[in-house]
């Protein structure tokens, strides 16, 4: 570092200010180790840099010194009254500032309150909301569940339904296929009190099959009959209407077949009726019914 | 500028021929070492905040790590002499400053109240103040209100000359011209300040 650029830059000055960068201050101490000139140069700058500032120092307490005899010059100039009404003005501000503060930061207090209240309140707004959704929410559960069983049972009715036509489909086409082994029984008309013991008898054919019934009439002035079929203990089992009569003049008949399913083990009693043609007594036939084979 | 740490070329050629002589054991060139960069270092180790006593010190340990250092094998490159004066230096400070730190755990407040606000003394107060109106007196004696501004801009605010020169419409050589001229009038003022404190001494 040659002295041209030393005092060009101001090295020295900035140097004494802290001024100059890490590099550019090595190179000059390291020039300056050396240099009486440039510590001459240092002693100097340090000296005016001093200078300035405790003269600028100095200028700012004296400027602080002048207010303040400027205001104690003001007060010695008003008289008492007003010095004393300066000296309380005084004193009121020292006293109601505090005071002042502490309403501002109640106040604040107060504002802050009040936002934090209106902030619970939505809060709680919120939360009321929200238990009312959950109520909602369990009614609907509770729909939900009972719709639940409604459809499981439903399905439970459907499955039974199924099972019954599929049941009766059975039997239909069980129906509709030949059978064999079909009991057969021509029953007369019993006349007085006939003894059970003494009517016909057949077993209880399977609830699928059928039991065949004719009904031995003689003659007949009626074109077609009706029949009522009563337990032993007089409870009306079945009731047919529309039966004609059929065979010869004399020797004519009723027919009729039973499911199965109708017929417990037990004694019957059937009862015909003619429909139209000149009026005739009902005709009873009574049969018993033996437990299957 | 050149503002790399290599030194000047006359100063690089003294400063090998020292080290040389120091290393084939001359005596004398020992003592012009010492002459030559005494004042510089005191000046550096005060700058880096060593009080009076402490700058002694370094001062000397310095020396004595140099000198036995150019004795013993001399330098790699005997033209930094200055370079390794200054990093000996800075060293010792540094580890002066490390050793204090771990000498003292607890704040001292009183001691530390004299190291950041120094009292000066009662023939330093004297100069401060003279200092102080002699800086006064300068700027009384600027010509012109933007004068004065310049120097009070750039030796209180410590606003840097760009800015200054920028602000005030000023060209480089004008600024350079105002500092070199107040610069020569406070060194020209304070001379004759210290000479009058001499001549009361005396009498």
């Amino acid at each position: 570092m040659d002295h041209t650029t030393i005092e060009e830059r101001h090295v020295v000055d900035r140097y004494v200010m802290g001024a100059l960068p890490p590099e550019e201050a090595e190179s000059f101490e390291e020039h300056y180790l050396s240099c009486p000139q440039c510590l001459d140069r240092l002693a100097l700058a340090e000296s005016m840099q001093r200078g300035f500032k405790r003269a600028a120092g100095q200028d700012v307490a004296r400027l602080a010194a002048t207010r303040q005899l400027a205001l104690v010059a003001w007060l010695s100039r008003l008289s008492r009254s007003r010095q004393a009404a300066a000296l309380l003005l005084v004193l009121l501000a020292v006293a109601i500032l505090p005071g002042a503060l502490a309403l501002w930061q109640l106040g604040e207090r107060d504002r802050e309150l009040a936002a934090t209240r209106r902030a619970l309140d939505h809060e709680r707004e919120q939360s009321a909301a929200g238990a009312h959704t959950a109520a909602e929410l369990e009614e609907l559960r509770s729909a939900l569940d009972a719709s639940r069983r409604d459809l499981a049972q439903e399905q439970q009715a459907r499955a039974q339904a199924a099972e019954q036509l599929a049941h009766t489909a059975g039997q239909l086409a069980q129906v509709r296929v030949p059978q064999v082994n079909v009991p057969l029984l021509y029953l007369d008309v019993v006349r007085g009190g006939g003894s059970p013991d003494d009517a016909p008898r057949l077993h209880q054919p399977p609830a699928a099959s059928w039991a065949f019934l004719s009904l031995q009439l003689g003659s007949s002035s009626a074109p077609s009959y009706r029949a009522i079929l009563r337990d032993a203990e007089g409870r009306e089992i079945w009731r047919g209407t529309g039966l004609l009569p059929s065979g010869e003049i004399d020797a004519l008949s009723l027919n009729l077949s039973l499911p199965g399913s109708l017929l417990a083990p037990g004694d019957y009693t059937l009862i015909t009726e003619g429909v139209g043609g000149q009026k005739a007594p009902p005709r009873r036939f009574t049969f018993r019914v033996l437990p299957p084979r | 500028m050149s503002t790399e740490a290599a030194p000047d070329p006359a100063e690089a050629e003294i400063a090998a021929d020292l080290a040389r002589r120091i290393a084939a054991g001359n005596a004398s060139a020992e003592e012009e070492l010492v002459q030559r960069y005494s004042r510089g270092l005191l000046y550096l180790l005060r700058r880096l905040g060593a009080s009076p006593d402490l700058a002694d010190d370094l001062h000397q340990e310095t020396f004595r790590i140099v000198l036995e250092r150019l004795r013993r094998k001399g330098l790699d490159d005997p033209a930094g002499l200055g370079g390794f004066l200054r990093g000996t230096a800075r060293n010792l400070m540094t580890a002066e400053r490390r050793k204090t730190a771990r000498r003292r755990t607890d704040g001292d407040d009183a001691a530390l109240e004299q190291v950041v606000n120094p009292s000066p003394g009662q023939l330093s107060s004297v100069l401060l103040d003279e200092e102080a109106g002699i800086v006064r007196k300068l700027i009384g004696e600027m010509p012109t209100d933007r004068d004065r501004q310049l120097l009070l801009r750039f030796y209180v605010a410590e606003e840097d000359k760009e800015s200054i020169c920028s602000d005030l419409g000023l060209e480089s050589l004008h600024f350079n011209r105002v500092l070199f001229r107040a610069r020569q009038r406070f060194k020209e003022l304070l001379e004759r300040f210290e000479k009058r404190q001499a001549l009361s001494r005396g009498s």
